[in-house]
């Protein structure tokens, strides 16, 4: 019990009142610690807690293959794919770089076989200044030793003096034409992607439900939406505002119609609506941005502005009251859950 | 005067006086004591209204959350079904302290299955996330006397990259049809991914999350959503411990005095536009 209780919850509330009561304190040594060392500590025990995922992923997908459970499929490509990142990124640099020191009197063999081997579009200018001292590196990496060799041998073979260098360990995941590069700009970046652009299909099927006028709420979003989207986009400035008053005079009549049973006072409204609207256009001279309220991107920009951010920031109000009243019931001992006590 | 009228106004002059004189030290960043007065006060009223619920705690109505009350349902409702539960526990770590409460309600709802004999299914983005939940829900089912219904695949682990474990999660929607998801947790652009594909599925759906951009994403797609405070009253509301309602009670409290000091900034500010006051308090404030 002391073990798995009373020395989590002393870490927990040790490290995390220095964290909160550090904050206000002038340290360097305090700020090194809240700012940095604490996020690298969290970091370096996750890097290592990463194993226990893999090995976790790896024996959960073995099975479903070893079963032939339903979708077993996926997983033999799941486990391929591990195999094959885990190699290239701790077995294999996949990025060997040739190095020429030395060409001979006449390069243009050399160069054509540069060209053709790595694709590049060089030239003897390139080759002007290089020596031992100063060698040029062909931009290209060769993804296996034995490729690179071979290269170098053929280079040999036209006087020319190179040599292979392997790109260090570590580096060797970021750098540009590598295997593991490639792998994730090729493979990992496209299906990322894609799953990214997905959600554009879901916006447009959840919105169709959003918007929906099954009752006031969802008709006040739908009617906002569309003032938002229309007043954003440069067709919205085109419409007058007036047209938006006579609209706005024929919708309030169409209220009215479920509201009223008396056809007469609903006429006598649209009447009034739609001549007042009338005679105050004849007075102001119908300028197409006039009553404000009644312009698009006036209005758009007045729903975003006011009440949409009057919302978001009552809720922002409410969650960080929330995060600082969870934190301070973990750092003082009143919540015991995370470590399973209920 | 009553004895904790008293005793409230003497805490504040303390804490007035414990700032004003922590501020002459040369250690202290002085531009932070207002921010420094007001964590001691959340602090006090904090511990505060735990003792008045422990004191009485039939004092404290914790109105109704429909979408906690949904869970019992959405449990039973699986069992009914014979399919499982999803739980998504967000897709960021431990330190992040959404993904803590996302845990505790995991422990929760891990009571709820194993007394239903309902399987549950957590697939998790962080190796850390996956040993603590496991950690929840072994003590869950260990607590209603099943431990033989607890097997540690239950929560597993998937990938760490945000649209990799979108699409796991996914495919596990569309291959296992969950009668019910639950997503409780810090979620971002993926949060939509998984709920219109429950949606799809035509699952219960309950989500809970203090990330506000995808709320209304939540709220569109889902049948319930517990939203920013909900979420974290959520472990209180489901536990009925004492001291974690006070904790939403001192939330309420607070919220109560945040409103007051908005309107006074609203005031002071006003009245300095207009030269009758000759301090700006907003300034004071920091």
């Amino acid at each position: 019990m002391f073990l798995r209780r009373t020395i989590p919850i002393f870490i927990v509330g040790f490290f995390g009142a220095f964290t909160l009561f550090g904050w206000f304190i002038e340290n360097e040594s305090i700020k090194a610690f809240i700012n940095d060392d604490a996020t690298q500590w969290y970091d370096i025990i996750a890097s290592f807690a990463i194993f226990l995922g893999a090995l976790n992923l790896l024996k959960l997908q073995s099975l479903k293959v070893l079963k032939r459970q339903s979708g077993w499929q996926y997983s033999l490509i799941a486990i391929l794919s591990f195999l094959y990142v885990f190699v290239i990124g701790f077995f294999m640099r996949g990025a060997f770089f040739v190095e020429i020191s030395s060409i001979p009197s006449n390069p243009d063999p050399m160069i054509n076989l540069v060209n053709e081997t790595t694709a590049l579009e060089l030239n003897s200018s390139y080759f002007v200044d290089v020596n031992n001292e100063n060698p040029f590196r062909i931009e290209v990496p060769f993804y296996t030793d034995s490729s690179a060799d071979d290269f170098v041998a053929q280079l040999a073979s036209l006087g020319v003096n190179s040599a292979v260098v392997p790109t260090p360990w570590g580096a060797h995941i970021q750098t540009s034409g590598g295997l593991f590069k490639w792998m994730f700009d090729n493979i990992f970046t496209p299906l990322s992607a894609t799953m990214f652009a997905l959600l554009a299909f879901f916006v447009a099927s959840a919105s169709y439900r959003a918007f929906k006028a099954r009752n006031f709420e969802a008709t006040l979003l739908l009617l906002a939406g569309i003032i938002i989207m229309i007043g954003r986009v440069p067709v919205g400035s085109l419409i007058s505002s007036w047209f938006v008053m006579y609209l706005t005079v024929l919708g309030v009549g169409v209220v009215l119609s479920g509201l009223v049973r008396d056809r007469r006072i609903i006429f006598g409204w649209v009447l009034f609506g739609l001549l007042f609207v009338t005679i105050l256009g004849m007075q102001m001279g119908w300028p197409i941005d006039k009553p404000t309220m009644f312009f698009l991107p006036a209005l758009q920009e007045w729903i975003y502005m006011v009440p949409n951010v009057a919302g978001a920031r009552a809720i922002m109000i409410g969650i960080g009251l929330g995060i600082i009243i969870t934190s301070l019931r973990y750092i003082f001992g009143l919540e015991k859950s995370y470590i399973g006590d209920q | 005067m009553n004895k904790q009228t008293l005793q409230n106004q003497l805490v504040l002059i303390g804490i007035v006086l414990l700032t004003l004189l922590i501020s002459r030290f040369e250690f202290f960043n002085s531009e932070r004591s207002f921010m420094f007065a007001i964590l001691l006060l959340i602090i006090y009223i904090l511990f505060q209204e735990v003792s008045n619920v422990k004191k009485n705690p039939d004092s404290i109505f914790l109105r109704t959350i429909p979408g906690l009350k949904a869970v019992e349902e959405a449990v039973g409702r699986s069992t009914e079904m014979g399919r499982p539960i999803l739980y998504v526990p967000g897709i960021m770590d431990m330190n992040e302290v959404e993904t803590v409460a996302g845990v505790i309600i995991l422990g929760h709802v891990a009571n709820m299955t194993a007394q239903y004999e309902t399987s549950l299914d957590v697939p998790v983005s962080r190796s850390i996330v996956m040993q603590a939940a496991r950690e929840a829900c072994k003590e869950s089912y260990l607590r209603q006397g099943r431990p033989e219904l607890f097997n540690d695949d239950m929560v597993h682990y998937v990938t760490d990259e945000q649209f990799a474990y979108a699409a796991g999660v996914n495919g596990i929607m569309q291959r296992s049809k969950p009668a019910a998801c639950m997503y409780m947790g810090k979620f971002y652009a993926e949060s939509l991914l998984f709920a219109e594909t429950g949606n799809g599925i035509g699952a219960i759906q309950i989500a809970g999350t203090a990330s506000q951009a995808q709320i209304p994403f939540f709220v569109t797609a889902c049948d319930y959503t517990l939203m920013g405070e909900e979420y974290f009253a959520a472990s209180a509301y489901l536990s009925e411990k004492p001291e974690l309602i006070g904790g939403v009670k001192a939330q309420d409290t607070f919220k109560i005095f945040l409103i007051f000091l908005i309107g006074l900034g609203f005031l002071a500010r006003m009245l300095f536009d207009l030269d009758i006051l000759s301090f700006n308090l907003v300034e004071l404030i920091g």
